[in-house]
Order: structure tokens, then C-alpha cells, then sequence
């Protein structure tokens, strides 16, 4: 046999530069720049997948956000091959969800669970007990100090299922062992996300991606909201009734950072 | 073919004295009295003993007064009968889990009976089943030896060969505790070595038969049958003819109350919560013994602990199961039971443990589709709610409830899990809001005439200004701001309006009150 054909004897063969190919289910990421650099073009499903963040609670979900909605639709349910239509569990989270703009990220409210746990010892015992039982579709959960051994009960109890198992790390522990196949480092810049992937099946990544901010955020691209009428100012706050003025006239700003700059020293 | 499998205790008369071993790292009860020597006595003679006894001289009929001159340190104990019969009876409840059909022998004292050819295909095979009810005999303390064939006679006489056996070679006593013959045509063949001291019918003309040479079964059968009639009677050939399947059995199947009360006093007055579990596991068995005969499923179920009457009597601590989907698995109670009994606050000491099923519902099969559903059944949705509340408590397991009001923490309304809902969407609504928000608001630092949060933030957006809440006397008149630090991370942050008239200084003016992730 050829040695260019080696790769096609077992699917689950590949070559050191190329990416994995899938041999399980992949859940779409979403982007397209970000599907080209991750096997299988998505999420792994029934996988421990890592997400390394700067800060908890600033990106991670804007990032999960496509495949959070696509696991809440519910036309997927009555296929065949459908994906799990399952609770979508949010573990130990840092702040409290907010269930409006979660609505706007496309995911069901009705299948949204939030779990507050007392100790981490309770919040490994819920993420494996959610992941064993199997029912759910899928799990973030948001864990900054886990021992290995953990990690790898973790990943086995993900196995047994075929959800979405997603846990958001800090950036301080990119240097400690992971059985994850996947790991991702994200960091909020200028202009947008960029997501580094250090562990996956395949080539080492060359370049960082980035997610420009008008591809990645719905609720940013959303118009800001702008009352029809004013609420009744008293004469004396005068100041207060020129800002909002302002805030009628202008419209989608999010990003024209230029603009905000100059109207912070008037504020 | 009915396949019978009959579980003899041989150790019964000494177990009932014995605490069940429990499967813990630290038992709670002191662990010298379990290894003194026990010898139980029938009367004035001695009729059961542990093995470190029999090592020190004492021996079955001897008399009551020699025992302590042999063994000094031994645990003298009366029979104890009507503790014994209540030991098999728990054990043939335990065993209705498996099969309806669970009888007592009416000859042995210590052997229950259990038709399983229907059930096998289930419990997935006969070895699978053997294992089950050998866990279950262990969760009771109790040791058994099994004895399969396709007659309940064969079955019971089975195990005696057993028996025979360990007494013969100690050593191996554990490795064959199970004896089957799946075969009828092997079925005489193994009969056939079985001591005649075995079968109780014979009883009388043991010595006789032994002069004549009679051992075995197999021995007995080739004497001319007329002569032996003459000679015994007929209730002896009567007896091997129904062991050999030539003769069909009466069977007095087992009745179970109407009502299941269970009750089981504590070899100690114990305060864990997981030695405790086990004994509370003991009751559970009987209780999914008694539902699966009874065709019921328990909906409720409550637990009493009992404590020590001291100079005041304490009430018993009771411990109620609510289940979503009612249930007749003792894998699903226990489990519940446990994360349950790990946060429940004990008055004293726990001498003795209560259960009594408050609800039941008709037993609903579970109906098994051909293709698994992807995303798990209904009933194992509820059953992961259940056990997630039962441990992180119904406060911190919850579920969106959207209220339709301008005020972001009043809107963000969040439920326990089990607690029905009215509507699940989301008013429609269509600002911009952060994905999380802090409760309460975090008061931020100025600094240079901008608000701080680890940088100076910068303003993204110009004010919304929300005013809501004075119908309530809770007026919040507030503008919200997106704004971004020097990390590029984006907060919600907001300025109080009325209290700016107030204070007049400008410091505990802005709150950070949300973040977009």
C-alpha cells in the first residue's frame, strides 16, 4: 500500500498534520474560522472539553452560545440521528444567569437548570451524577481547582453519555495535565475573541483565531434599547435629560470605540 | 421447566445474635465482641457455635456448664427461635423482588425456597441472579448456600450435599457455594451422593438403614421398593420420589400483609449517618420485596429514628422520601436515602429504625422503546432532579422564571426545580443585557471622575435609564452603561440617580451589575 494511503486503513488514523478525523458526534461550533481548526468541526460530544479563561463569566458563553442553541432546538429532536434534547445544566457558575439575555443567546429557558453548590466536593459529586445519569444534553461547569485523578473521573463519566461536557478553567491551569481532547484558551481583545487551542487531535495550531465581536455576540449586534417616550425628568436634572437625548440619536455603537471615548469625559 | 433455586442458612441460629458486617471502613460498633466465640445453646445443650468455639473443645450437645471451662471468654446464648423465624421471613421477602413464587421449607427450618424461570431472562441470567441475592443475604448478615435444580425438593437437598462438603473441607468452604444441576437426566446422579441423614423423612430409621448399609440416597433407591414400604411407610418414598421429579409438589406460597410496617432495632445506639444507612438499607429490601409482590409502586415513604428514652422521651426524627415518579428499585431509594440521611440533623443517638409507606400507586412497567431516546427518558430526568435535590437541597437546584419587569434583579427570577412552573418564555425584550448578574450590585470606586473596577472603565454606551419599582416602594431609577476595563472585559454598571441629590458625593455612586460572557 501506498504510504500516501495510510490514513484511510482505520478512521481513527491520521497524520501528524492533519486534524482528527471524527469518529464520534460533533456538535457545530458555530464559526466557521473555528470549525477549520477543530476536529471534527465542533465540539465533541461525550467528551471532557476545557475552556481556559481569563476571567470567569466574560466569554464563555458568548463562545458556547451556537451550540447551546442548536441543542435547545427542538425540530433536531424528532430526527433519527437528533441530538439529545436534554436539560441544559449550568454548574457552579460565578454570577448569577441572567435569564434575558440567555433567551437572547437562543437557548431554551425551559430546558435550563442552574445548580448553586455549597462546596466543590458537591459540585464533583452533581457534574458526575449529571453526567452518569445521561439524561442531560448538556453541562458547563465551572471549576477552577481540580485535582487530576478528578479530571479523569470526569472525562470517563462523560463518556458514558453522549452530551456536551464543557469545563471553564482559568488560564492558570493551561500548564497542569488534562485527560481533555480538547482544550481551548480564550482571551478577550480589542476587536474581538481570540481562542488558542492547546491541546486537540491533530497539528499543533499556528496562529491564534479571532472571533471579531459582530460575528460572535448577539446581543451585542441587537440595537440598544431606546424608549419611545422619556421618562419625566424633574427641570433641575438637566444633564441627565441631554445624555438620554443622546441616547436616542445614536443607535447600534457598540463597537465604533472611538465614539464612547469621546463621551466619557461628559458623562 | 421451573427452576428452583433454595438458599440455606446454615448459620442462621448463630447470625441472629451477630450484628451484619457492615461494609464500612470504621464499623461503629466495637469490633471485640464480633471476634469472641458465640456458642448458642438449645436448653441445657449446646446446638451451634462459631468456628474459634469449636476450635477451643465445645461441641455440639454438650452441656451448657462445660462450655465456659473450655472457653472462657464466650458468648453464651439461648436459642433464640422466634428471632430466627423472623429472619427467614425477612430473607423470603427480600427474595419476592425476584419471583412471586417464594416459599418457606416446611421440613428444614433454615431454607427458603424460590421458583426463577420466569425472572431469569430479567435479571439477566441465572449467575447475575445468584449474585443479586448474594448481595442481599450479605446487606442482612447473613451466609447462605445455593442449591439450584428444577424442583424445589432437589434444590433444598442440594444444599445439604453442600453442606457436607464445608464440613468436610473447611478450606474451600467458600468456593463452592453453589451447587446446580440444570438437567433433569443429572438430576439422579447428584441425588444419588446425597448423605441420607439429609432428608428428614428418613430420619427415624437412620440407624436401621445404616446397618443395612444404606448411606446414600443412591443406596436406599436400589432396595426393592415393596419391601421398603413394608417396612418404613410411605412417607419416606414419597419424599425421594417427589426429590427425583417423579412426583409433583405442593407448594404453600408466601402471603404478605396488606400493610407494610418494618421496624429493626439497632445492635447499638448508633449517631452516623452511614452506619445507619445500612440498617436503613435492610428495611428498604423488604419494602421492594413486599412491592413487587403486592404489583405496587411507593410514592412516599417515611422513616423514623427512634432515640434512647432517657429522663425525657425523644420524639422519633422522621425522614420522608417524595418521589417525583413513584418507584419499586431499591437502587434509586437507597441512593436518594443517602444523600437525604448525610444531611439530616439527629436529636441522639438512633436506637432502632421505622419505615412506613405513606403513598403507593399500581406498579406502571416501564415500556422500553426499540431505539433508545437520545437524550434519556422522562423518568430518568425526574430521577437525576430528585437525587440532585436530595443533596444540594431544593433551594439550589432551580429553573428560569422570567418576570416581565424593567428591573433587571426583579426580572431574573430564578425557582427550585420541583416547583411547578407557570410559563417558561421570556418576555419579549429587547435591550441589551449581560449574561450574569451580580446580586446584589457591587458599590465601584471612582477614580479621575471614571468608575474603577481593577482598571478605569470605559463607557461603550450611552444611558438606560431605568425607573420602575414605585409601585411597590421600591423605586430604582437608575442608567446602565455597558463598559469595558482595561482586560476588554465588557460590564453592565449603573449610576443612582436620586441618591446623587443626596449624598452629593460622587463615590458610592456607581454599581457594577452585571457582566457579558
Amino acid at each position: 500500500m501506498p504510504i500516501s494511503q495510510l490514513e484511510n486503513l482505520h478512521p481513527s488514523l491520521w497524520r501528524a498534520s492533519q486534524l482528527a478525523r471524527g469518529v464520534g458526534e460533533y456538535l457545530h461550533c458555530g464559526h466557521a474560522s473555528l470549525a477549520a481548526e477543530l476536529p471534527g468541526g465542533g465540539w465533541p460530544m461525550g467528551h471532557l472539553t476545557e475552556i481556559l479563561i481569563q476571567q470567569a463569566g466574560s466569554a464563555e458563553l458568548q463562545l458556547l452560545a451556537p451550540a447551546l442553541h442548536q441543542l435547545s432546538d427542538n425540530s433536531h429532536a424528532n430526527k433519527p440521528s437528533g441530538l439529545p434534547h436534554g436539560r441544559i445544566v449550568l454548574l457552579q457558575t460565578p454570577y448569577q444567569p441572567q435569564v434575558l439575555a440567555l433567551d437572547g443567546l437562543g437557548i431554551d429557558l425551559a430546558r435550563l437548570l442552574w445548580l448553586r453548590c455549597k462546596s466543590s466536593q458537591d459540585a464533583l459529586w452533581a457534574a458526575e451524577q449529571i453526567l452518569k445519569n445521561g439524561s442531560c444534553s448538556a453541562l458547563i461547569f465551572w471549576q477552577n481547582h481540580i485535582k487530576t485523578e478528578s479530571l479523569r473521573r470526569l472525562h470517563l463519566a462523560a463518556q458514558t453519555g453522549r452530551g456536551l461536557f464543557c469545563l471553564i478553567r482559568a488560564w492558570e491551569s493551561q500548564l497542569s495535565a488534562s485527560p481533555a481532547p480538547l482544550r481551548l484558551k480564550i482571551g478577550r481583545t480589542q476587536s474581538g475573541l481570540q481562542i488558542e487551542v492547546i491541546k486537540r487531535r491533530g497539528a499543533q495550531q499556528a496562529v491564534p483565531i479571532l472571533l471579531p465581536h459582530s460575528a460572535l455576540s448577539p446581543q451585542f449586534s441587537l440595537p440598544t434599547f431606546v424608549p419611545e417616550t422619556l421618562p419625566t425628568t424633574s427641570p433641575t436634572d438637566h444633564e441627565q435629560f441631554s445624555s438620554t437625548n443622546r441616547a436616542r440619536r445614536t443607535n447600534a455603537f457598540m463597537d465604533s470605540t472611538a465614539f464612547a471615548t469621546a463621551h466619557v469625559g461628559s458623562i | 421447566m421451573p427452576l428452583w433455586i433454595a438458599l440455606h442458612l446454615p448459620r442462621l441460629t448463630l447470625e441472629v445474635f451477630k450484628i451484619p458486617r457492615l461494609a464500612l471502613a470504621n464499623p461503629p460498633v466495637c469490633d471485640a465482641d464480633q471476634d469472641r466465640p458465640l456458642v448458642v445453646c438449645d436448653g441445657a445443650r449446646v446446638c451451634a457455635m462459631t468456628e474459634s468455639a469449636s476450635a477451643a473443645g465445645v461441641a455440639v450437645d454438650m452441656r451448657r456448664n462445660s462450655v465456659p471451662l473450655l472457653c472462657a471468654d464466650a458468648i453464651i446464648a439461648q436459642r433464640d427461635r422466634p428471632r430466627e423465624q423472623q429472619t427467614l421471613w425477612q430473607v423470603a421477602l427480600v427474595l419476592l423482588q425476584y419471583s412471586p413464587h417464594v416459599c418457606l421449607n416446611q421440613e428444614f427450618s433454615a431454607i427458603v425456597m424460590v421458583e426463577v424461570a420466569a425472572s431469569l431472562r430479567l435479571f439477566g441470567g441465572l449467575r447475575l441472579l445468584c449474585r443479586r441475592i448474594k448481595a442481599d443475604l450479605t446487606t442482612l448478615g447473613l451466609t447462605a448456600t445455593f442449591g439450584i435444580a428444577s424442583n424445589a425438593s432437589a434444590a433444598s437437598l442440594l444444599t445439604q450435599k453442600n453442606l457436607a462438603n464445608t464440613a468436610r473441607n473447611t478450606l474451600r468452604k467458600n468456593n463452592r457455594q453453589l451447587q446446580l444441576c440444570l438437567r433433569q437426566q443429572n438430576l439422579a446422579r447428584h441425588l444419588d451422593r446425597i448423605a441420607l441423614s439429609h432428608l428428614p423423612s428418613a430420619s427415624t430409621w437412620l440407624t436401621w438403614l445404616a446397618g443395612i448399609g444404606c448411606q446414600t440416597l443412591g443406596e436406599i433407591r436400589q432396595l426393592p421398593r415393596a419391601g421398603l414400604q413394608r417396612r418404613c411407610g410411605n412417607a419416606m418414598l414419597q419424599a425421594l420420589d417427589i426429590a427425583y421429579g417423579e412426583r409433583a409438589e405442593l407448594h404453600q406460597w408466601l402471603n404478605v400483609p396488606n400493610e407494610f410496617t418494618g421496624r429493626y432495632e439497632l445492635p447499638d445506639r448508633l449517631d452516623k449517618a452511614e452506619s445507619i444507612f445500612h440498617f436503613c438499607r435492610i428495611l428498604l429490601l423488604q419494602l421492594c420485596g413486599w412491592l413487587c409482590k403486592q404489583q405496587l409502586a411507593a410514592q412516599k415513604i417515611t422513616f423514623h429514628f427512634e432515640h434512647e428514652r432517657g429522663r425525657q422521651a425523644i420524639p422519633a426524627t422522621p425522614l420522608e422520601l417524595q418521589l417525583a415518579n413513584a418507584t419499586w428499585h431499591e437502587e434509586h431509594l437507597a441512593r436518594l436515602l443517602k444523600e437525604r440521611l448525610g444531611h439530616l440533623p439527629l436529636a441522639a443517638a438512633v436506637i432502632a429504625v421505622r419505615l412506613h409507606v405513606a403513598e403507593v400507586v399500581a406498579m406502571q412497567a416501564a415500556s422500553d422503546s426499540l431505539f433508545p431516546e437520545p437524550g434519556g427518558n422522562a423518568e430518568s430526568q425526574s430521577k437525576l432532579l430528585e437525587l440532585l435535590v436530595a443533596r444540594l437541597g431544593a433551594e439550589n437546584v432551580l429553573q428560569a422564571a422570567p418576570h416581565a419587569d424593567h428591573r433587571p434583579e426583579v426580572a431574573n427570577q430564578w425557582i427550585s426545580a420541583v416547583a411547578p412552573r407557570s410559563k417558561a418564555e421570556a418576555p419579549p425584550f429587547h435591550a441589551t443585557r449581560p449574561t450574569w448578574l451580580l446580586v446584589p450590585a457591587k458599590p465601584l470606586s471612582v477614580r479621575q471622575h471614571r468608575p474603577y473596577h481593577g482598571s478605569p472603565l470605559k463607557l461603550l454606551s450611552s444611558a438606560e435609564r431605568i425607573e420602575a419599582g414605585w409601585w411597590q416602594g421600591q423605586l430604582v431609577t437608575r442608567d446602565y452603561f455597558i463598559a469595558e476595563c482595561s482586560k476588554n472585559i465588557r460590564y453592565w454598571i449603573y449610576r443612582e440617580r436620586i441618591g446623587q441629590a443626596q449624598q452629593g458625593e460622587e463615590d458610592a455612586l456607581w454599581y457594577l451589575h452585571g457582566v457579558f460572557g
